[in-house]
């Protein structure tokens, strides 16, 4: 299993190594101009180009491209082209909203879909089934913005629960914390439920069929125990990779709800350096972004051989 | 249930004190800047959020009061000998900066030397000027070839305006950006602070030393009256209003014009015109290139145009928030004039049509690129698109965000090369009151705003005004200089808006002025 995991972790460096490549080429063909952006409305050309050759952005692919990996493999992503900060401060002011939300968000989405989706496999073709699958619909089709603004009318505006924007860190207190991340996990989370609820319920019908199922309940065993011991341990590794995936889901929601929430989170840096052609900090952030989601796959990996021993690597 | 009251019993056991102590937050104005922070050099980016920034932090020479005049500001006042080849400044006494150095002479003759290399107003004057130079702790002077009559207002504009850096800050190159934001302003800049994109603080600076006279625009006593500016970034507008609505901001910039009339519905909150200038929009045509390097082309597309649908567009149906502006200059300054405008009286598609097809259009393709990501510009362009579309033009419409706008009007190819035919712009009013620093006036070819016109009849006017005796002449100009544009039709002028701001009840002080500023203003 160790050598597996090392293998697994070494295995990340080409994949990186690539989605640098693919990064950097990405934003090099991309149009867009960080010097025509910062010179503004009232420089000449002549201007614009003298902040080109003072970014660097005049010299060959090549040469930056070189330069960029360099620096990145002795743990430098640069400085960004606007706020003259290094990437890596900008990353780490940035890094905990974003992780709050997301951990919130799953912890969230898992204590709520898996449930319902075990509830709705095992009444199946009740009124309760058709309700899960409604919510699911429903889930999968509004759009997180849409469910974000209801939930601030409702809660913040309204009845004045809860505040409208922003975020305070944990290290401020847990309730104000939760305060500011309730709203933005639940409209974040919709979509995410749906999901998990949908391939729970889907992946118990399946085993919930299986001879030992069966077994178990001629010997007597109750309805939890054949749920959650017998049947949901069994249907755990297609739902955990449903989870692993819907990361990648939570990282394209995060933009989002960051953004209706004013959240200041890595979603909302990413966006607004895209739009000001920030290229280190995109470079940094994506790059952080491809990483974890690759250290999500291995955990999930390591995660099937905890539900399935039969799963060996 | 408030929501004070449902975290109120765990707030008391699980809740650390608050960041600021309650009289503290009282004197902390909640402000949601109209874009986000994220440079912090006023001369490297033009960037109208770092400009405000900059009036925070930094101070003035001379400034622009309500009238428009220019004031001294750091300056106990200036002379001038020699006839007028030569300029005397004096600072005030007592001037530091956030270090809490002394302001000197050499500071502010590197800090001018440094602007004077980006800003556009005074390249057309730099070479009237010998040198600038120090001449003590407290004096420096300009040497002039000839005499400028316009030196001061270079000096205290508002639009890129000459604020003073200590000399260590300001010899950095001015294509480069400086490390530091220390200024002599009436706020410092909390740079530990600063997360950009999502908040910018700035505290009140105990060793200021204001005017003694009363605020004027952006003349008279800057005097800080709040303990701490704090700059939320709010991107979504919706949010923003919500914030406002619930009292987690005090002041926003620049309200969504579709969102005024909810704010104006709260009885806690204020919606005025804060700025003393209106925002203008601009339709430029890449004159390089068929079919808009035809005058006669520009010509009937201006005849169709109508400012009224434009502004509708941006600002809504509120009369009062926009007009129309039918002359290069500003509205209701000096050089305001509709001499020559009759072209864009005529409003008439058909009319337009007609002149299209005896002015020789044969189809050429017309690329117009509209960012969608800045709402006021992309409805321009939208009105725009729609005309040319009635006009029977052979339209390519080209949605992008302004970070792609920006690189692609910097293209000369044709259109099938990837570059364009229309752009749209919005320039503040400053900009445009003056021949000196209107940008999209400037008909001097490939080193000409983006679109390049060339017409020497509007550049040999543009020096005539430079040099006029005085403003009879100089308005003489100004009527001759509309006159000429209309026919040329560098660009078409599409009236101008008002940008309200909206502020709660409790915020005083609060004054019009050419900039956003936060002096003199407190929370009760």
């Amino acid at each position: 299993m160790f050598a597996y995991i090392v293998r697994r972790v070494l295995a990340t460096i080409p994949v990186m190594a690539i989605v640098a490549l693919f990064v950097f080429s990405l934003l090099y063909i991309a149009p867009g101009d960080p010097a025509a952006v910062i010179a503004g409305d009232q420089a000449t050309p002549q201007d614009v180009e003298r902040i080109r050759e003072s970014l660097g952005l005049d010299r060959p692919f090549l040469v930056r491209f070189g330069e960029w990996l360099f620096r990145i493999l002795q743990g430098d992503m640069g400085v960004s082209i606007f706020t003259n900060l290094p990437v890596t401060t900008m990353i780490q002011q940035r890094i905990e909203p974003t992780l709050s939300l997301m951990v919130l968000t799953l912890c969230l989405a898992v204590s709520i879909a898996v449930p319902m989706g075990v509830v709705a496999a095992w009444k199946q073709g009740t009124w309760i089934d058709r309700a899960v699958m409604g919510f699911a619909v429903l889930g999968f089709s509004v759009p997180v913005f849409v469910v974000g603004y209801v939930l601030a009318y409702v809660f913040a505006l309204e009845l004045d629960w809860l505040p409208v924007q922003g975020y305070t860190a944990f290290s401020n207190g847990f309730f104000p914390w939760l305060e500011n991340l309730i709203l933005p996990a639940i409209a974040l989370g919709g979509v995410y439920i749906a999901l998990i609820a949908r391939i729970t319920r889907a992946t118990m019908l399946e085993v919930l069929q299986q001879d030992y199922i069966r077994t178990a309940r001629a010997k007597g065993a109750g309805q939890r125990s054949i749920l959650f011991l017998h049947a949901l341990k069994n249907a755990a590794v297609p739902i955990v990779t449903v989870i692993g995936i819907g990361v990648a889901l939570l990282i394209g929601g995060a933009v989002v709800t960051e953004s209706v929430f004013a959240i200041p989170g890595l979603g909302r840096l990413t966006v607004d350096a895209i739009l000001r052609r920030d290229y280190p900090v995109i470079q940094g952030v994506i790059l952080l972004f491809s990483f974890v989601y690759v250290l999500v796959n291995l955990a999930i990996d390591l995660l099937y051989t905890l539900f399935d021993p039969r799963i060996r690597y | 249930m408030q929501r004070r009251t449902l975290f109120g019993l765990a707030a008391a056991t699980a809740l650390p004190a608050p960041a600021f102590a309650q009289g503290s937050a009282a004197r902390t104005l909640r402000v949601v800047p109209q874009a986000n922070l994220t440079s912090l050099d006023p001369v490297w980016t033009t960037a109208v959020v770092t400009r405000n920034h900059a009036f925070l932090i930094y101070d003035q020479l001379c400034a622009q009061d309500a009238k428009g005049e220019i004031r001294p500001q750091m300056v106990e006042g200036w002379t001038t000998e020699a006839d007028g080849l030569t300029w005397n400044f004096t600072l005030r006494q007592g001037l530091r900066f956030h270090d809490g150095e002394k302001v000197l002479a050499k500071d502010c003759v590197a800090s001018i030397k440094r602007w004077a290399r980006r800003d556009p107003f005074m390249q057309v004057l730099q070479p009237s000027v010998a040198e600038v130079e120090a001449l003590d702790d407290r004096r420096f002077r300009f040497r002039l070839h000839k005499p400028v009559p316009l030196l001061t207002m270079a000096l205290g504009q508002t639009q890129f305006p000459c604020f003073i850096m200590p000399e260590r800050i300001a010899s950095t190159d001015a294509f480069q950006q400086v490390r530091e934001a220390v200024g002599s302003g009436p706020f410092r800049f909390l740079a530990d602070e600063w997360n950009p994109g999502q908040r910018a603080l700035w505290a009140k600076f105990d060793g200021y030393v204001p005017r003694q006279e009363p605020v004027d625009g952006l003349a008279g006593g800057r005097a800080p009256r709040l303990d701490r500016v704090e700059w939320t970034i709010i991107p979504d507008s919706a949010t923003a209003a919500n914030a406002m609505v619930t009292g987690e901001q005090d002041y926003w910039e620049y309200p969504l014009h579709d969102l005024l009339p909810l704010l104006r519905r709260n009885r806690e909150l204020v919606v005025q015109q804060r700025l003393l200038d209106g925002t203008y929009g601009i339709c430029r045509f890449n004159h390089l290139h068929p079919p808009f390097n035809n005058p006669g082309i520009r010509r009937a597309v201006a005849m169709a145009v109508d400012q009224r649908d434009y502004m509708r567009a941006v600002a809504g149906n509120e009369r009062d928030g926009w007009e129309a502006c039918e002359g290069v200059f500003t509205c209701g300054t000096a050089l305001a004039t509709e001499a020559g405008s009759d072209i864009l009286k005529v409003r008439n598609i058909d009319r337009a049509r007609a002149v299209l097809k005896d002015v020789g259009y044969a189809g050429e393709k017309v690329v117009l690129v509209a960012p969608g990501d800045y709402p006021q510009i992309n409805a321009l362009s939208m009105v725009t698109a729609d005309l040319l579309t009635r006009l029977g033009m052979n339209l390519e419409l080209v949605a992008a965000d302004w970070g792609t706008l920006v690189q692609r009007r910097v293209s000369k190819e044709p259109v099938e090369r990837g570059g364009w035919s229309i752009i749209h712009t919005t320039s503040s009013g400053q900009s445009l009151a003056l021949p000196v620093f209107h940008l999209f006036l400037r008909a001097n070819g490939s080193n000409a705003w983006f679109g390049w016109p060339e017409d020497a009849e509007i550049e040999r006017l543009r020096q005539a005004w430079i040099e006029a005796p005085d403003a009879a002449g100089q308005k003489q100009v100004g009527d001759a200089l509309n006159r000429r544009a209309m026919e040329v039709l560098p660009y078409i002028p599409l009236g101008f808006y008002w940008q309200p701001s909206a502020w709660r009840r409790n915020v005083t002080g609060v004054f019009r002025a050419p900039a956003t500023v936060f002096w003199n203003l407190a929370k009760g």
